[in-house]
């Protein structure tokens, strides 16, 4: 713990706060005013908070006076805020807002304000070793009455409506407090009983602690408090002693901030500037090494709780470090930090390093690195897509990209120098980290990213991996790195390397390739045993590869690809693209937790309302034709390619009036049903007006490319529902109706006569279609059909029963076999258990039995 | 044994067979032989070469080919005959005296090879050791051991020696001296590596039925014994692929077996990923298996119509990935059923048929049964046919496609009439009675439940 002083400075800060505070005291004294003007009723109301004005004006003035007593006692001395004391200030302007909007009922503002009050909370009750700070009582308490009389207002005068958004925060803030008030329901009681009494206390304590911890504030390393620890400026200890951070005490202060790390009321905030301070005076590149080796440590447990987020100054401090530390590393190749290396112990004496042997500082820069990126991925994860922060914070991703790179040279070179045996694992995981930001982006952006990365890094370094040349080249680049990790990595990371290269390949329109890497991997086999993390890359990248199979106009392929994910209603959830409100969801909090953990920061989502338009559009071309086919048979209609489709058709045809199509889902919908119908066209308009498809590259080949569609499957609707009443077609005609080449519709009508789909045969004398008559089944036909087919699957079924049961010991297949063909029992044993078991109308084939039934 | 050929060879043979002048344009775009041979032995792909010589016609240059003979044979023991090449090549009189050198070094080595291996040769020979040994490799080795001093080394002689008779052309022997090694070693890399040598000598003595005897041990091995090494194993399956396609046309009983092996899923993947053009010669051998006598039996046919079906779903997948004239047929013929373009492609296909080595001799049959095919779906999507225009569609004139036609309607009792007036055909194609349905279903039901109910009371 140490302070230190400035000679000269004056206790300017202070007095600008004092007339700060006046200032709003007065303010607040106006809204007071106008406030009692307006509301006739409120008359307790307004006494209680003047009180609370006079109050809390009265605790800070004696705040301030004590202040200034200790000012007065070590004379000259500005003291600067310790953070936990900017944090009460924060927490004091949050209820003076409060209590500001409390005078013109401004309930939403009230809402938010008491939201950002509970935000502040944890730190402090921390600061107050468990016990909530008073004023954050006093507040809520008030609150509470404040609330439950406007409320009780409202039911009284109905008449008189509030405005909607501060009726809605009055709701909410209404819900909040009857939660939160609960867990501080004996504080509460205190001061409820004495209010005065209870404020006090706080006073006193508030106070009592300032003293001790006055120390300085984070501040920015700005040149000026640098070249000032030369001239004015004096280090002094916790004991008042002074410090003085010369290059042979580093390793000394160095060892206390390292043993202090992880313990209670440490202030890392401190010991980040010691070492700021320990940096410049490092004089060797193995101090040098050393403390940055330990402060950009200590800058990561600046946030080591799952809630909390690196601030973006830290986190480019932390950035610009590392690649401090790989300059240093970069420039200096007799000094090596690695894993395995042995901890320098003597804080005293100076390793001595002999040129031309590598000496090895314990350390690990791909952790490193790989922290730097998932300290950005948690903040992009927690801002709001929507807004300039996450842009800029997103702009942070071309330094994290420069700096995975250099740690990736660095990691080569270890591995390239025999003596070291660097693990593999480093290279791997870096090389991993590398592909994770290149794979989901277009290469145009990727080529972008790569070409500043390498105008960052000094010319004379190059990769051996992703040579400089071959940076142009995106394609070529994540092959490369893919490649890599099938080489050299196992397990999860090289299913992932695996996923990355597909979803890369899905992205840029080489349907076939990737699908035959999909199906290659076998991954979807073994999928189910590998970390969440990777099951969503794999839903990712099948997702994506179902949107491409979707631009090469491959609508089947686009089905089956998308029916996991899409059929499921869970797209946000399999994505990690949101978080799915569940009706009847049993997620326990700490499940929740995890599950906000894993959510992907928004530039890398799929857009789920054109993944789902995809989806519909697909399901459409392929369930109205078999719908249409299936008609009235019964034996036919179990047959349902997406029941998600279904279902939505279903709602669809069930409304009374339809009005004209609002979103997506409305117009494939409507799209439907005029295919249903017949009218292509008509489909084709709905289709093709949906808005979404401009966010596919080439939108108007694909709406081209779904038209034609339509058109054939349209085709085939029409044959399929009014042939029964049609003796013969003329193929010239269809042709015209459709748009389509008579060569065409004759292609199509063979292919559905060839599969039986249509009893019908062409004339090519006249190019017409002529339907058969008399194979439309009669109800009672069909009904035997069906009939018929259950009586067999139950002689069947229970056949597989009796075989299961007896184990094939008691065959009767074997016996039957056996008599006939006079084989032996046991070999005939073996061939009547081993005989392949054949469904539905082929049952007479093959096997002992069918032996037996064909010769009767 | 030698199973990979250098690639110099491959390379070469890239840049010339775009050069050599087969019969014609898209026969010579068409050709497999670049893509075909990284995956065979450098004496296999003799034969080939020889082949793509004799399509040449006499006025052009073969010197090209000449010269790949010489670079593919570079690497053997045939020293006589890479001399021969050589004064071809440099129209010299006679072969050069460096080669007459390299022959006397052969023989000599041949010699030593032959003493060395003479007392294992002879005890292998001897009818008493024969009649001792038994299943047991371990126990034979044990046996030879004790009673006539037989050590592993002279075991692995026979398999050198083998190879060296390969390598001078002398397949007869090296396939006898690599089948005794085989009886004896326990080595399992060596046995492995004998049977494919055996395998290509098998071939190269046009001994079919001991080839396909060695394919189904080589399937057999790669199965159990790379198991682990999906890599190796597809590497080696491809190479089998290849190889097998030598007894797959030549030798008429192999041919169903090896369609059967072809579609078997692992085969058909390995087809797919790593050789498609395969497909070309599979779907030949699917197609002119219809003409085949004794194709007309009922289970044989059903099972042509199965490996059709397949052929086409396969050919549908591999569309984007590989596609020529054959494959575009049946494409044209099944997948889009476009009887114009299925004609179009049959001529073209035709053609290749011709230039290709393997399938040269199929030509015939692959056309007549190609014709067939398309007629069959033709009159089973028609109920009327003008006969003029089915007959160009064939490729016929009019009066030999009337006569196809009235065979095809004997032969295959379609219920078809021809009205010589109009000059059509007319089809009937009766339904099947829904009665006849049902009947067809319950047939077995009552019998079926008799049989289970006195297995029950059993």
């Amino acid at each position: 713990m140490s302070r230190f002083f400035h000679g000269d400075s004056s206790s300017e800060s202070s007095s600008d706060e004092e007339e700060l505070y006046s200032e709003e005291e007065q303010e607040n004294e106006d809204s007071e005013e106008e406030s009692s003007e307006e509301e006739d009723e409120g008359d307790d109301d307004d006494s209680s908070s003047d009180d609370e004005g006079g109050r809390t004006g009265a605790s800070r003035f004696l705040r301030e006076a004590s202040d200034e007593s200790e000012e007065s006692d070590e004379e000259k001395v500005t003291v600067v805020k310790s953070a936990k004391d900017k944090r009460f200030d924060e927490l004091e302007g949050t209820i003076r807002l409060i209590e500001n909007a409390e005078k013109i009922s401004d309930w939403n503002a009230i809402n938010e304000q008491y939201d950002k009050m509970n935000r502040q909370l944890p730190t402090l009750i921390r600061d107050l070793d468990g016990k909530p700070p008073k004023m954050y009582i006093k507040t809520i308490a008030d609150l509470e009455t404040q609330v439950a009389e406007a409320f009780e207002k409202q039911k009284v005068t109905p008449g008189k409506k509030m405005n909607p958004i501060a009726q809605k925060g009055l709701n909410a803030l209404r819900q909040k407090i009857r939660k939160n008030n609960r867990d501080y329901a004996t504080e509460i009681e205190t001061f409820r009983k004495d209010p005065d009494d209870y404020m006090k206390e706080d006073v006193v304590e508030e106070v009592a602690p300032a003293p001790k911890k006055a120390k300085k504030s984070l501040l920015s390393a700005n040149p000026d408090s640098l070249d000032a620890g030369d001239d004015g400026f004096t280090m002094v200890g916790a004991g008042g002693k002074a410090m003085v951070y010369t290059p042979e005490s580093i390793l000394k202060h160095l060892r206390s901030i390292v043993e202090s790390r992880g313990r209670k009321n440490t202030d890392r905030l401190e010991q980040i500037k010691i070492m700021e301070k320990l940096s410049d005076v490092a004089v060797s590149d193995y101090q040098r090494i050393r403390v940055l080796l330990t402060l950009i440590a200590t800058r990561f447990d600046l946030t080591s709780g799952t809630g909390s987020q690196m601030s973006q100054e830290q986190w480019k401090l932390a950035s610009q470090e590392i690649a401090r530390l790989l300059t240093v590393l970069e420039e200096n190749r007799g000094i090596v930090v690695i894993e395995n290396a042995e901890e320098w112990e003597d804080d005293e004496k100076q390793p001595t390093i002999t040129p031309g042997e590598i000496f090895k500082v314990p350390g690990n820069l791909i952790s490193f690195a790989e922290r730097l990126d998932d300290e950005l991925t948690r903040v992009l994860q927690h801002i709001d897509p929507h807004t300039a922060e996450y842009v800029e914070r997103l702009q942070d991703e071309g330094i994290l990209y420069t700096n995975i790179v250099r740690a990736m040279i660095y990691a080569e070179r270890l591995k390239a120098e025999p003596k070291l045996d660097a693990s593999q694992d480093n290279i791997n995981r870096i090389v991993m980290r590398r592909l994770e930001h290149v794979y989901f982006k277009p290469s145009q952006v990727v080529a972008i990213l790569e070409d500043n990365t390498w105008k960052d890094i000094p010319e004379k370094y190059d990769s051996k991996i992703t040579p400089r040349t071959q940076a142009k080249d995106i394609t070529t680049l994540v092959r490369t790195l893919a490649s890599y990790l099938f080489q050299n990595a196992e397990g999860i990371i090289k299913g992932r390397a695996l996923l990355c290269e597909i979803y890369f390949l899905a992205l840029h329109d080489q349907y076939y390739k990737s699908r035959d890497m999909m199906l290659m991997s076998h991954l979807q086999e073994t999928i189910g045993s590998f970390d969440v993390n990777t099951q969503i890359l794999y839903n990712r990248t099948l997702t994506q590869v179902g949107l491409c199979a979707f631009r090469a106009g491959l609508v089947y392929e686009c089905q089956t690809a998308l029916q996991d994910i899409c059929g499921s209603q869970r797209q946000k959830e399999l994505l990690a693209q949101g978080l799915q409100m569940q009706r009847y969801s049993q997620i326990t909090p700490e499940q929740e937790r995890l599950e906000r953990q894993r959510q992907l920061p928004f530039h890398m989502h799929i857009n789920l309302e054109l993944l789902e338009c995809v989806y519909l559009t697909c399901s459409m071309l392929l369930e109205i034709p078999t719908l249409a086919q299936s008609g009235s048979s019964p034996d036919l209609k179990k047959r349902v390619i997406s029941k998600s489709y279904r279902r939505m058709l279903e709602y669809h045809e069930r409304q009374i009036f339809t009005g004209p199509p609002e979103n997506t889902r409305d117009h494939v919908m409507q799209a439907s049903k005029a295919l249903a119908a017949g009218e292509w066209k008509k489909a084709a308009d709905f289709i093709t007006t949906i808005k979404i498809w401009d966010l596919l590259p080439k939108a108007a080949e694909i709406k081209k490319m779904l038209e034609v569609q339509i058109q054939e499957e349209g085709l085939r609707t029409y044959l399929f529902t009014y042939a029964p009443f049609y003796d013969t077609l003329s193929v010239d005609n269809l042709a015209g109706m459709f748009d389509l080449e008579p060569r065409k519709v004759a292609a199509i009508v063979s292919k559905m006569i060839h599969h039986e789909d249509l009893a019908a045969a062409l004339d090519q004398v006249n190019s017409a279609i002529i339907f058969r008559k008399g194979v439309e089944l009669s109800r009672l036909q069909s009904l035997a059909l069906t009939l018929s087919d259950k009586a067999q699957g139950l002689v069947e079924a229970n056949e597989r029963v009796l075989e299961q049961r007896t184990q094939g010991t008691a065959n009767a297949f074997e016996r039957q076999g056996g008599q006939r063909g006079g084989r032996g029992g046991r070999g005939g044993a073996r061939g009547g258990r081993g005989m392949p078991r054949r469904g539905g109308g082929t049952g007479f084939t093959g096997g002992a039995l069918g032996n037996a039934i064909r010769a009767q | 044994m030698a199973d990979q050929t250098p690639t110099s060879a491959g390379e070469m043979l890239n840049g010339a067979t775009a050069n050599a002048q087969p019969s014609s344009e898209i026969a010579k775009e068409q050709s497999l032989l670049p893509k075909l041979v990284p995956h065979l032995d450098r004496h296999l792909v003799f034969p080939l070469l020889n082949f793509v010589e004799e399509q040449t016609p006499e006025d052009e240059d073969i010197t090209e080919i000449t010269q790949l003979k010489y670079g593919l044979l570079q690497g053997t023991n045939m020293s006589d005959f890479i001399g021969d090449l050589y004064a071809q090549l440099h129209d010299l009189p006679e072969r050069p005296q460096e080669y007459a050198k390299k022959r006397d070094e052969v023989l000599e080595r041949r010699r030593i090879f032959e003493e060395e291996t003479e007392k294992i040769q002879n005890l292998l020979a001897d009818p008493d050791v024969i009649n001792n040994l038994r299943s047991d490799k371990v126990s034979n080795m044990n046996y030879l051991k004790e009673n006539h001093r037989v050590t592993q080394q002279m075991v692995d002689q026979l398999y050198e020696f083998g190879q060296f008779q390969y390598s001078c052309g002398d397949y007869g022997s090296a396939s006898e001296l690599l089948y005794q090694f085989r009886i004896l070693s326990t080595d399992n890399d060596k046995v492995n590596s004998a049977t494919w040598g055996k395998l290509a000598c098998d071939i190269l003595t046009v001994n079919w039925e001991s080839a396909m005897e060695e394919v189904m041990k080589l399937k057999e091995s790669i199965d159990t014994r790379l198991f682990n090494n999906p890599l190796a194993q597809l590497q080696h399956r491809s190479a089998l692929i290849h190889w097998s396609l030598f007894p797959f046309f030549n030798h008429e009983p192999a041919r169903e077996a090896l369609t059967e092996l072809f579609f078997s899923p692992t085969y058909i993947n390995t087809i797919q990923t790593s050789c498609p053009w395969i497909l070309r010669y599979l779907a030949a051998a699917v197609i002119t298996n219809r003409a085949r006598p004794g194709s007309k039996g009922n289970f044989i046919y059903g099972n042509y119509q199965k490996q059709l079906k397949d052929l086409i779903r396969i050919v549908r997948q591999e569309q984007y990935e590989y596609n020529d004239p054959v494959t575009s047929f049946i494409k044209a013929l099944y997948v889009d059923f476009d009887f114009e373009e299925a004609q179009k492609r049959l001529t073209e296909a035709d053609e290749i048929l011709r230039a290709d080595f393997f399938l040269v001799a199929a030509s015939e049959s692959f056309l007549d049964a190609a014709r067939h095919l398309i007629s069959e779906s033709y009159c089973k999507i028609h109920q009327r046919i003008d006969i003029k225009d089915l007959s160009t569609r064939l490729g016929l004139s009019h009066t030999e496609g009337e006569k196809w036609i009235v065979n095809l309607i004997r032969d295959t009792r379609v219920d078809a009439k021809i009205d010589y007036k109009a000059g059509t055909v007319i089809m009937n194609h009766p339904p099947v009675s829904v009665y006849q349905q049902v009947i067809e279903r319950t047939k077995g039901g009552f019998f079926r439940t008799q049989v289970l109910s006195a297995a029950v009371a059993r």
